[in-house]
């Protein structure tokens, strides 16, 4: 077996962590989860020597690499007797660029979307070098919950981790379940852990993320089975069965509407005579707004999907 | 063909320009030798020697020459230029994003006549088509996963159905699994599998596309009509239909393909024959409507789909029978609208009829209708910002300076995204670009 290879996605959101800290249950503060994640890390590097580390932290509006064991920190850290060199470089170049970035308090949500893609790209500089890498992973450990504007470039960042076959880990610190990480855990093998008692975070840590996915297939390490697949209607984000998609952009419409809300383009008046007819009666008897209101855009940039019939 | 000369084939396969013609008159190559070839001896594509290019050839004419060493003897710089190319590809690709088909519909037309047994592409032409379209089907699933794919066979001059249409990859690659089933023989029928095809997709909706890839190795087709009778329903149908030759241009074949609108291209070897069927992966984008009928009418390519998102069971749930192959088993997708269970999406329920997709199969066609803006080139080394000496996705050093600077590519290797202004090194460049769909830097 080869060296593994794992990149960790912290969230460091200012706001959430304060939170976190006073949380009434089970508090669990910034210092603390940072001593608990060394000591993880440190795991990590110390299980082989040849295995490889990278983190990242996504930080209010910008992400950032603080560590990678390819390319060390220019000046080594003052050499301490008593501690093991690797993890001391390790420990003080992932503090040292926390204190550096966290300076700025901002109010925008942490930036988990260029994070990933950085573990990502970083992983695929990694793959191009070296032929035979091993089981890349990814961990993600955040504290915020789901950001709705980051859902196509999150699930395209699953799906390329799926094509590059990397597992993506994820724990959630924090707040409630997020979606999206269930979500990519389950597509591409790994595990979701959505924390109860958060002093045991080092004990989470190294029980279910620490063994690589080559031999967690011999342990029972925890798993996703209820996974909600469904999606959520564009106009009302009312979560649905039975959807009406758009077959130029593919936006998901909870009742038969006759312009598509986000790429302005119309639909044939038969289908909508034919939907109306076919849906379920008991679903029609539910309280629903008028077709012709209009239903709110999404907030990605989808207007530039061309527009109705003009582009070729 | 008896295995055993398969066999033998293998055995002298790893060297083109084997000498013991004497020893073993079976060495066939690229250079052909066999003397009972009587119909493919005049084939260009084989020929060691250059006499006259064929038209389809041009771009690919003494290609070796065009690749140079540079003063160190490396030739780094010659694939620098060929990555340039394929940068200048993309950015002359149209910078507003297009209409695309997302539904699409295609039928993979096999060539399963005797000429698939020559040897010019290794092992066989047949096994070799076999092989990559394992892979295009494959790749094609994962970039169109609404999409739907039927397989025909041009078999002793009939077209016969291998594969009936269908959206789930794992049952289409069964279809071509068993090579032993599509043993090559006989001459092909374009014109019989066309309309094989053309049947099959008459009752599509008209948002979806209507596709046909023929993969077609004879230089002949031994059809029971007019095939340009054929070719003018497939015009009327809205058919597109793309050829992939193996042998050479055939005058029908690219008739075909200009007035359908679709892509004709002659294999020269491996790499270009996986090429020339990869380029057919991406969706297509929508033809032109008429526009006489203004701006308000209602756009016939366009219409609202009702799709049902199904329920997962767990895997531990109690055993049921599931309704499309009357298994037992624990996993399945409740269908929302007649509750019976399928294995697995999306495909069509085999009750009620509706179209069953999860909504990871909606957001995987996603990056093709917001793609990440092309980087610029960053070409002057005052235009860089203090602090910023690597790469900003993989942290990678840039280089100091790059030779040789061309149109596309930066003389000192940083890529900027034109929203975040951020700098990218090429290997992320491309990796942003073809497989991740979203910018590092802006998060979108």
């Amino acid at each position: 077996m080869d060296y593994s290879h794992l990149s960790v996605v912290l969230d460091l959101s200012p706001a959430q962590w304060q939170e976190c800290s006073t949380d009434q249950e089970s508090a669990l503060s910034l210092s603390s989860f940072l001593s608990q994640l060394l000591a993880f890390l440190n795991a990590h590097i110390a299980l082989r020597d040849e295995n490889t580390l990278a983190v990242f932290a996504a930080l209010p509006g910008k992400s950032t690499m603080l560590y990678s064991s390819i390319d060390p920190p220019e000046q080594p850290p003052d050499m301490d007797s008593n501690s093991y060199p690797p993890f001391k470089l390790l420990d003080s170049a992932v503090i040292s660029s926390i204190a550096s970035n966290l300076d700025s308090p901002s109010d925008l949500p942490s930036a988990l979307v260029g994070a990933l893609t950085k573990a990502l790209c970083y992983i695929n500089r990694l793959s191009l070098g070296h032929s035979a890498l091993a089981d890349p992973r990814i961990l993600i450990l955040s504290v915020s919950p789901d950001l709705a504007t980051s859902y196509i470039p999150i699930m395209n960042s699953i799906f390329s981790a799926q094509k590059l076959k990397i597992t993506i880990d994820a724990c959630q610190i924090f707040g409630p379940d997020t979606v999206f990480l269930q979500q990519a855990a389950h597509l591409t093998g790994g595990s979701y852990l959505h924390l109860n008692r958060r002093d045991a975070l080092l004990q989470y840590l190294i029980m279910a993320f620490l063994p690589p996915p080559s031999i967690r297939k011999i342990l029972a390490v925890p798993t996703q089975d209820r996974i909600d697949f469904r999606a959520a209607c564009f106009c009302h984000k009312n979560i649905i069965d039975i959807g009406f998609v758009c077959s130029v952009c593919l936006s998901i419409f909870c009742q038969p509407v006759p312009v598509c809300s986000t790429c302005r383009t119309k639909f044939p008046i038969k289908t909508l005579k034919r939907l109306n007819a076919s849906r379920p009666p008991a679903e029609s008897n539910s309280a629903r707004p008028s077709p012709a209101s209009t239903p709110l855009s999404r907030p990605t940039s989808a207007s530039q999907n061309g527009t109705n019939g003009s582009k070729h | 063909m008896p295995p055993k000369e398969i066999d033998h084939m293998d055995v002298d396969s790893d060297s083109d320009i084997s000498i013991d013609l004497g020893h073993n008159n079976k060495t066939k190559g690229k250079v052909k030798v066999k003397a009972g070839e009587k119909r493919k001896q005049d084939k260009g594509k084989a020929k060691a020697k250059d006499t006259q290019a064929y038209t389809w050839e041009a771009s690919f004419t003494r290609s070796w020459e065009t690749v140079q060493e540079d003063e160190a003897g490396s030739l780094q710089t010659s694939v620098e230029d060929l990555l340039a190319r394929g940068r200048r590809r993309r950015l002359l690709a149209p910078a507003s994003a297009i209409r695309r088909t997302i539904i699409r519909h295609l039928i993979l037309i096999l060539d399963l006549s005797s000429a698939m047994m020559d040897r010019d592409m290794r092992p066989t032409r047949f096994d070799l088509m076999l092989q990559y379209a394992r892979e295009f089907i494959t790749e094609w699933f994962d970039q169109n996963p609404l999409g739907q794919i039927g397989v025909v066979g041009m078999r002793a001059g009939l077209g016969e159905r291998v594969g009936e249409m269908s959206g789930n990859p794992q049952e289409v690659l069964k279809s071509i699994a068993d090579r032993h089933k599509l043993e090559p023989t006989g001459e092909p029928s374009l014109q019989n599998a066309i309309e094989m095809a053309r049947g099959s997709m008459n009752h599509l909706p008209t948002h979806s596309s209507r596709e046909i890839l023929v993969v077609f190795g004879s230089l002949t087709t031994c059809d029971p009509g007019n095939i340009h009778d054929t070719l003018d329903a497939c015009v009327k149908n809205k058919i597109r239909i793309s050829v992939v030759a193996i042998a050479a241009e055939m005058k029908i074949c690219r008739n075909l393909c200009d007035k359908t609108g679709g892509q004709f291209g002659v294999a020269m070897n491996e790499g270009h024959f996986k090429d020339l069927l990869f380029e057919l992966v991406p969706p297509p984008a929508q033809r032109a409507i008429s526009r006489a009928a203004g701006a308000g009418a209602t756009n016939p390519a366009a219409d609202l789909m009702m799709m049902g998102f199904p329920t997962r069971l767990p895997d531990a749930s109690p055993l049921s029978l599931c309704v499309c192959h009357s298994e037992m088993k624990s996993q399945g997708f409740l269908c929302p609208r007649c509750m019976s269970k399928v294995c697995d999406v999306p495909t069509d329920c085999d009750i009620c009829g509706l179209m069953i997709v999860s909504s990871p199969h909606l957001a995987r066609s996603y990056h093709h209708l917001f793609p990440v803006k092309p980087y610029d080139a960053v070409q002057d080394e005052a235009a860089v910002p203090d602090g910023s000496t690597t790469c900003h996705a993989c942290a990678r050093p840039f280089p100091s300076k790059i030779a040789n600077a061309k149109e596309g590519i930066s003389s000192i290797g940083r890529y900027r995204c034109p929203d975040c202004h951020f700098d990218f090194c090429s290997d992320c460049d491309v990796f942003v670009h073809d497989v991740v769909h979203c910018c590092p830097g802006c998060g979108k």
